[in-house]
């Protein structure tokens, strides 16, 4: 120590020489000083921009970003957002990199020859040329641009990017894939109860007494929220999570249930009867506010018993009585449903369940209470770049066209309308549509080999068309089964404007850098395919063929966004976020729902009419039709098929893992980090293994991840495209029930 | 006791999100292969559920730095002011003793530059009154920048398992350990 | 597990050759106060010299900035490395003045100077490779296989110095730190086994190595010539340098970090 001591005497002299500037000059560099740290951190040697993250996440954070000679140098977390507070997550930090990725699709190609990966560089006008010459060619032989498809999901948030089915709207009818693999069972079904899908501010969680997070894992995907459930914790509040997986969430709570998968229904429905078994139902609000209490409670009485709820669903009647007098006893409590316990065959109806079980403890409309699934309250947009007319005199569609859940346009009145098809079963689609068929498909803000079902009936059905034109970052397996691929913006090379499903703040996505390479905005693609259509044939494109890209940013804000958000004028949000003022941080506060009945509606005729049941009644979940339950849910890595890829990502998340329990693994032989293949009447995958209790032993479970770098890791080749019970009515097409599948494993 | 700022590492509320990995990376854009914070899962003897509770490490700031105390070339500093362990890379001639010598792996070799590299605790930002990259980040408040002078608490330890007791060199980096919650299970 | 580091293998291996060779030169000279069999001398300082100067050379391969190893004395007052950089050089240094004032009969006080400064070296090694990271290392182990590996090679080396009145003296002292080294060689690994994690990772891996078991085979063979010939034939001291090469890129390559097992139980 008094060694050191001296060390740092001298150390300190010799600094005192530096500062003096003479040490510098000195020839020998023995004697330069020991101290020659960067100088402090100065924010104005950069160029801060405000973006937004535009991918679908619970989270959208918002960011902040630094720039110096028009290069992103790093970005953080908006510390105006008391949600986001300064920090984003391990995806959000990797966007640095994003722009400058060398894997980036850089300009617009051509491949000779599909998964043939004989690209060969083309320039815009001549991809764009390409693809106008055949949808006239279309338009010609068809007599309409039907056979025109279009699918596009949750890639790119930014409201902006509706410009691509305003793209597809300024050409004609066309084909589209509506409805979504996420969230329709649950949206629906809270639709039928509540007339709308609408949560409480998560950040009033932390008034909660009792939180039960019921098949959602925010600790990976949503991990703003969990300073919320932490604090609620912290305030005295029992953490109860329930899910078939111990997830990462599941290990920060008080209680974790691992419940049979898909018997999340019987579960509710148990803890509902107990509750009235103990004269805990709030009755206030089942009588003033509801509809039908009477009618669920003799469900409740002649069909279920706590007993045979802990038979379907494996968990102890002692448990669900516990828990049940616990929930209903606090005040507030709160159910966070999550997007997994809805992708089920039962899920509608499990989420139906869910839903009365908060609202006969009286929790619904309360603060810090609540059946938190979603909203799309800050959503009001203009939808500028989406609304567009169709050419004069364009052919159709007779027979009226399905919505998707953030189509917010009123009907045209047109007689013509587009084609809908189902975008859980985009494979069956492509082969089955005639009349005429599917021939040619535009992707954006997808990747449907990444997401889609069937991936093997996928790649039969891609087959099938004429030409695939696919808008994306990264070569991707889709852009693998395309002809065309164009170069898109990311997040720093364009403007938009982006709100959150979960959370109430708004965010502007200003270009923070010149786009790279040749990239181009989803909308500045769709201007430049109307300057070529017009070009060839006049009138056949609506599209205006110059925009400037942040005006048409701004044309989406309105009064109604302005006054829900309490600005004068969007050029605000470059000070940062803002938040929706909103009356009360409980959804439904007021009590009136927007259900016909403006009850909250334990029995509804809505829903019976749909071809369920009117009450929330228990539902059998989908026979397994192999040996092990297969899930493939979110990783912490990446969003569905986005991150993943990147090489920074590389770094901490190197290859893809299946994850077993031991005693299964031993009785088929298989050891910690075998390789395997699991298997089922859809396909197979092979990765290695890693053994694991976090997981049922009737279980095998696969992150779904597009690992990129000739990984051919896919989970799509093992879910099928099995439509869950609900989300018609307000996505358009039923969701999938992702987690209802089933596969075997052996050593590969 | 003179100030000597340290990660805490509350691993109790830490969910393993790589995020204040991903953070110093988006803030110092290491090349492929240098990862100066990273997020080490506990083995299932320590924690009883596979990758469920981890320790997310970079340097240590120890009272006693090997790397300091065997760099040949003096490019590691301790800041008197805050206990901070600063390398200086332009200095570095690339010998990788200090790799060797560090017990908790901080410093790593830059195979582009040719030195080592490692966490110096973003000190200019420091300098400037701002957090590390990586304590920012962290959406739990699971990673916090404290004052071992002043910090005052109960619970936290220093030699937590799965972390080498290194008492000759005393590590900064304190650590709160993690739960398990009431199972049940079918 | 770490890199071969075949610079910093090429280093210890041929300055630890040089320095038992001087030592052995002592040895011989001294072993009954005659200073005879030292019929040789510059053509010993000049092996010695070449061995050293060949390490030092490949020493600078180990660096990422070469040019500046210089610097590398700038932190005597805690660094092992930096003393044994000093050492070294002096060492060098004393080994090529050795050449250039060399007859045909060498100057005593040379080789007794070259003895000391060689000791530093393997002392100050002893600790620049013994760092807490290391735990199966962090002792005086790395010090033992470095002396060892010194007058194996010394004696080895030395033997075609000799001369006949000093051979069977090499020879024993040769056979004796074959021996050493075996018995070294052959308990440091069992006793890690019943270490800390990461110093029974460590037994493992070297009980793994073809490194390891490379360099106990050219141990046992070396012993098996010497018994059999009674002599130390002019080839041995050659195979016994190969088997401490393979022997000190076990050591690098084999000897686990207390890093790699972060998270797991020590």
């Amino acid at each position: 120590m008094t060694a050191k001591k001296c060390t740092f005497s001298r150390r300190r002299f010799l600094q005192g020489a530096a500062a003096a500037g003479a040490a510098a000059m000195l020839p020998c560099s023995l004697l330069v000083p020991g101290k020659a740290e960067a100088a402090a951190f100065s924010e104005g040697d950069y160029q801060t921009f405000r973006n937004a993250c535009p991918r679908n996440c619970y989270d959208t954070c918002s960011i902040k970003t630094y720039v110096k000679d028009g290069v992103v140098k790093f970005i953080e977390g908006a510390s105006e957002s008391t949600y986001t507070d300064g920090g984003l997550c391990v995806k959000g930090y990797s966007y640095t990199r994003r722009p400058y990725s060398p894997d980036r699709v850089k300009y617009p190609m051509v491949q000779d020859g599909r998964r043939s990966g004989k690209w060969r560089r083309v320039s815009w006008d001549e991809a764009l040329d390409m693809i106008a010459k055949k949808m006239l060619k279309l338009k010609e032989e068809d007599g309409s641009l039907l056979g025109l498809g279009m699918t596009k999901y949750s890639g790119n948030f930014g409201i902006t990017n509706y410009g691509v089915e305003g793209m597809m709207s300024s050409l004609g009818y066309t084909t589209r894939f509506v409805g979504t693999p996420c969230w329709p069972a649950g949206i629906d079904a809270q639709n039928y109860d509540l007339g709308n899908m609408w949560c409480n501010d998560p950040e009033d969680m932390v008034k909660a007494r009792y939180v039960i997070v019921w098949g959602a894992n925010p600790a990976w995907c949503s991990v703003h929220s969990m300073k919320y459930i932490m604090e609620a914790k912290r305030r005295g509040a029992k953490v109860v999570v329930v899910d078939p997986v111990f997830t990462q969430t599941a290990a920060k709570g008080d209680v974790y249930w691992q419940p049979k998968t898909a018997s999340d229904g019987a579960l509710a429905l148990g803890m509902a009867r107990h509750i009235l078994d103990k004269g805990l139902v709030d009755e206030d609000f089942v009588h003033n506010y509801g509809l039908g209490f009477d009618e669920f409670a003799d469900y409740l009485r002649d069909n279920v018993t706590v007993e045979w709820a802990a038979e379907q669903s494996g968990i102890p009647a002692r448990d669900i009585m516990e828990v049940a007098e616990e929930f209903a006893t606090a005040d507030p409590a709160t159910i966070w449903i999550g997007y997994g316990m809805q992708r089920h065959t039962n899920g509608g109806a499990s989420v139906r369940s869910i839903d009365a079980l908060v609202a006969m403890t009286g929790n619904v409309g309360k603060e810090g209470g609540g059946a938190r699934y979603g909203h799309l309250q800050t959503w009001g947009f203009n939808y500028h770049a989406l609304i567009q007319k169709q050419p004069e005199g364009s052919k159709g569609f007779l027979g009226g066209a399905a919505k998707g859940e953030f189509d917010f346009t009123s009907g045209s009145g047109a007689s013509y309308t587009d084609r809908t098809v189902n975008i859980n079963k985009t494979a069956q689609a492509i082969l089955d549509t005639t009349d005429p068929a599917i021939r040619m498909l535009w992707v954006s803000c997808k990747n449907p080999f990444g997401q889609d079902f069937d991936r093997p009936k996928l790649e039969k059905a891609f087959d099938k068309l004429e030409m695939v034109v696919t808008v994306d970052q990264f070569f991707n397996e889709t852009v693998a089964n395309s002809d065309i691929v164009l170069p898109v913006t990311t997040l720093f090379e364009e403007w938009t404007v982006n709100a959150s499903y979960w959370h109430y703040w708004l965010s502007v996505n200003e270009q923070a850098i010149k786009p790279m390479f040749e990239t181009k905005s989803n909308i500045e693609i769709a201007a430049a395919l109307s300057k070529k259509m017009n070009e060839l044939s006049p009138g056949s494109c609506t599209f205006p063929q110059d925009i400037d890209t942040r005006e048409w940013m701004a044309k989406e804000f309105n009064q109604g966004i302005y006054d829900m958000f309490g600005i004068s004028d969007w050029t605000e949000l470059r000070n940062g976020p803002v938040k929706a003022r909103l009356k009360s941080s409980a959804a439904w506060s007021d009590k009136k729902f927007a259900t016909p009945s403006g009850k909250y509606e334990f029995k509804s005729e809505l829903c019976e009419q749909h071809g369920h049941k009117a009450l929330p009644e228990f539902k059998v979940g989908r026979e397994g039709y192999d040996e092990f339950r297969l899930l493939t849910p979110h990783t912490k890595f990446g969003l569905h098929s986005q991150f993943v890829n990147l090489d920074w990502m590389h770094e901490y998340n190197k290859e893809p893992y299946i994850y077993m329990h031991p005693k299964a693994a031993a009785e088929k032989g298989i050891g910690d980090l075998d390789m395997v293949r699991v298997f089922n009447k859809v396909g197979e995958q092979k990765a290695r293994v890693k053994l694991t209790d976090n997981v049922a032993e009737d279980c095998l479970l696969m992150y779904e991840a597009w690992f990129g770098r000739g990984n051919d890791y896919n989970v799509q080749n093992l879910v099928d495209d099995e439509s869950a019970d609900m989300g018609a009515f307000k996505a358009g097409a039923p969701g999938v029930a992702i987690h209802d599948q089933f596969a075997s494993v052996e050593r590969a | 006791m003179k100030k000597q700022y340290a990660f805490l590492v509350d691993t109790e509320r830490c969910i393993g999100c790589f995020t204040c990995a991903m953070a110093c990376r988006n803030y110092y854009h290491q090349v492929e292969g240098v990862v100066w914070r990273q997020v080490h899962p506990l083995s299932e003897e320590i924690y009883p559920h596979r990758e469920r509770a981890f320790l997310s490490l970079s340097c240590n700031h120890c009272e006693n730095p090997a790397c300091l105390n065997v760099c040949p070339v003096e490019a590691y500093t301790k800041r008197e002011e805050d206990g901070v362990v600063v390398h200086h890379q332009e200095k570095c001639i690339g010998c990788g003793n200090c790799i060797r010598s560090c017990p908790y792996g901080a410093p790593k070799y830059n195979p582009v530059e040719k030195r080592a590299e490692k966490c110096s605790l973003c000190h200019e930002r420091l300098d400037a009154g701002l957090d590390p990259a990586c304590v920012q980040a962290c959406p739990t408040d699971a990673l916090q920048l404290v004052d071992l002078a002043e910090f005052e608490r109960t619970n936290e330890v220093q030699y937590p398992a799965g972390y080498p007791r290194m008492e000759g060199l005393n590590p900064s980096t304190r650590f709160v350990l993690p739960k398990t919650p009431k199972m049940v299970r079918r | 597990m770490q890199s071969m580091e075949l610079p910093l293998v090429l280093f210890t291996v041929f300055s630890q050759a040089a320095i038992g060779l001087t030592l052995m030169r002592v040895v011989r000279t001294t072993a009954d106060g005659t200073g005879s069999g030292d019929r040789d001398a510059r053509r010993e300082w000049g092996l010695i010299a070449g061995l050293m100067i060949l390490g030092m050379l490949g020493s600078l391969f180990h660096l990422g900035h070469p040019l500046y190893a210089p610097t590398a004395l700038k932190h005597l007052g805690t660094a092992w490395l930096s003393r044994e950089v000093l050492f070294a050089g002096m060492f060098t240094g004393v080994t090529v003045l050795a050449v250039l004032v060399a007859g045909m009969t060498g100057r005593p006080w040379l080789a007794w100077l070259g003895t000391l400064l060689g000791l530093g070296v393997i002392v100050s090694a002893g600790m620049t490779y013994a760092p807490p990271a290391l735990p199966a290392l962090n002792n005086a182990l790395p010090f033992a296989f470095f002396l060892t590996s010194a007058v194996v090679l010394g004696a080895g080396f030395g033997s075609w110095f000799a001369g006949e009145e000093r051979a069977p003296l090499m020879a024993r002292i040769f056979t004796t730190a074959l021996v050493v080294g075996l018995v070294l060689n052959l308990a440091a690994p069992c006793v890690w086994l019943s270490g800390g994690t990461v110093m029974r990772m460590t037994g493992e891996a070297w009980l793994g190595s073809g490194f390891y078991w490379a360099h106990v085979a050219v141990l046992l063979a070396c012993l098996g010539a010497v018994w059999k010939t009674r002599t130390v034939p002019a080839w041995l001291p050659v195979l016994a340098l190969l088997g401490e090469l393979a022997g000190r890129a076990g050591f690098f390559a084999d000897t686990i970090h207390t890093a790699a097992n972060m998270g797991g139980l020590y």
